[in-house]
């Protein structure tokens, strides 16, 4: 992290970055779009053929030794979050847009600007990337159950020991029941690599570009199936052909236990450089 | 379009969907210019706060054991 120098104010307002967008596609579309029933006011910066979307905001909230303590305040937090994606969802509706991390704050508008011309070139590499497209999130998730009554039913050995189980009685009956459950386990470990591998390469070829991102912990995904792919894809604005491919794949994989889910469209957060370097 | 399909189109983004990507991802910039919270590991500190644990996050998942007992 790079301190502040001291002589730089520490007061007064500061402009909060939400993304970057062209200028020839942005500024008309976006003007009245942006203005109707903003939880804060927007403001479009121009600088040359580049559109900052951004807010003015009190260095003060965003002071950098005050904001651990502000990223500590889940209420807070949450506020920003959320209007922080909701301000880039509207640009979304009409520009495509290059989304800026969590809190890029600058303290003036000459600083903005600045880093608007001097990253000019690589922000429009961005952007060219990211036009006419949006992102989409891909999840897969696995029942359990279906799995053990489908997909599992493939392996001779899970068949067996069910045929064994079924007639059973007493407590060769429980510990068969056990093995049969410990047996499906390690089918479902061996299946899950396979699933997700199956899941990329499809969706990947009805797609500009895709991530496989890590899997989330239940309290993340909200759903207690277990979570066997995670990714992320990079799609036409229309999301027409891959949103077929994602419906023949779901079709496809549903005996085997497996649910898709998809979110968005996201600005493209996972398909634009990490790094822009010094503004 | 499907009916699943629209389903999955309408489904409600989580604020922890919002967290792994607005705090995770985006351009970064960093210089002086700039109120930087680089070096903060926003989506730690994030999910921290949002979460009540996060200790399944930091590791990849090594839920299911081929000996594991059922719960």
């Amino acid at each position: 992290m790079i301190a502040p120098t001291a002589t730089l104010p520490r007061k007064g307002l500061g402009w909060y970055l939400y993304g970057v967008a062209a200028a020839d596609e942005a500024s008309a579309r976006l003007g009245a779009g942006l203005a109707a029933g903003a939880a804060q006011e927007v403001e479009l910066v121009t600088e040359g053929p580049l559109v900052g979307v951004a807010s003015r905001v009190s260095l003060e909230e965003f002071d950098e030794q005050a904001l651990p303590d502000r990223l500590s305040d889940a209420t807070w937090l949450e506020q920003k979050i959320r209007t922080h994606e909701h301000v880039l969802e509207r640009v979304l509706e009409h520009a495509s847009v290059v989304p800026c991390r969590f809190c890029t704050v600058y303290r003036g508008e000459v600083e903005l600007r600045r880093f608007l011309s001097e990253r000019g070139e690589a922000l429009e590499a961005a952007l060219d990337r990211v036009r006419g497209r949006v992102e989409v999130g891909v999840k897969a998730f696995v029942d359990r159950d279906r799995f053990a009554a489908g997909r599992a039913r493939q392996n001779d050995d899970i068949r067996q020991l069910e045929a064994q189980a079924s007639t059973a009685e007493g407590g060769r009956a429980y510990l068969e029941r056990r093995r049969l459950e410990q047996l499906v386990a390690s089918e479902l470990e061996r299946f899950r690599g396979e699933a997700a591998d199956r899941i990329h390469t499809r969706l990947l070829s009805a797609a500009e570009d895709g991530l496989v991102l890590p899997l989330q912990a239940p309290e993340l995904s909200g759903r207690a199936e277990e979570m066997v792919f995670n990714g992320a894809y990079l799609v036409t604005a229309d999301r027409v052909g891959f949103e077929e491919a994602l419906g023949s794949l779901a079709r496809d994989i549903r005996d085997d236990g497996i649910d898709l889910e998809l979110t968005g469209p996201w600005p493209a957060y996972n398909f634009v450089p990490e790094e822009l370097g010094a503004g | 379009m499907s009916m699943s399909e629209q389903q999955t189109l309408k489904q409600q983004v989580t604020l922890l969907e919002l967290v792994d990507r607005v705090l995770n991802k985006g351009v970064v910039v960093s210089g002086d210019i700039t109120l930087s919270v680089a070096g903060v590991d926003l989506v730690y500190v994030g999910l921290r706060v949002l979460l009540s644990s996060v200790a399944t996050l930091e590791e990849p998942r090594e839920r299911i054991s081929a000996a594991g007992a059922a719960p």
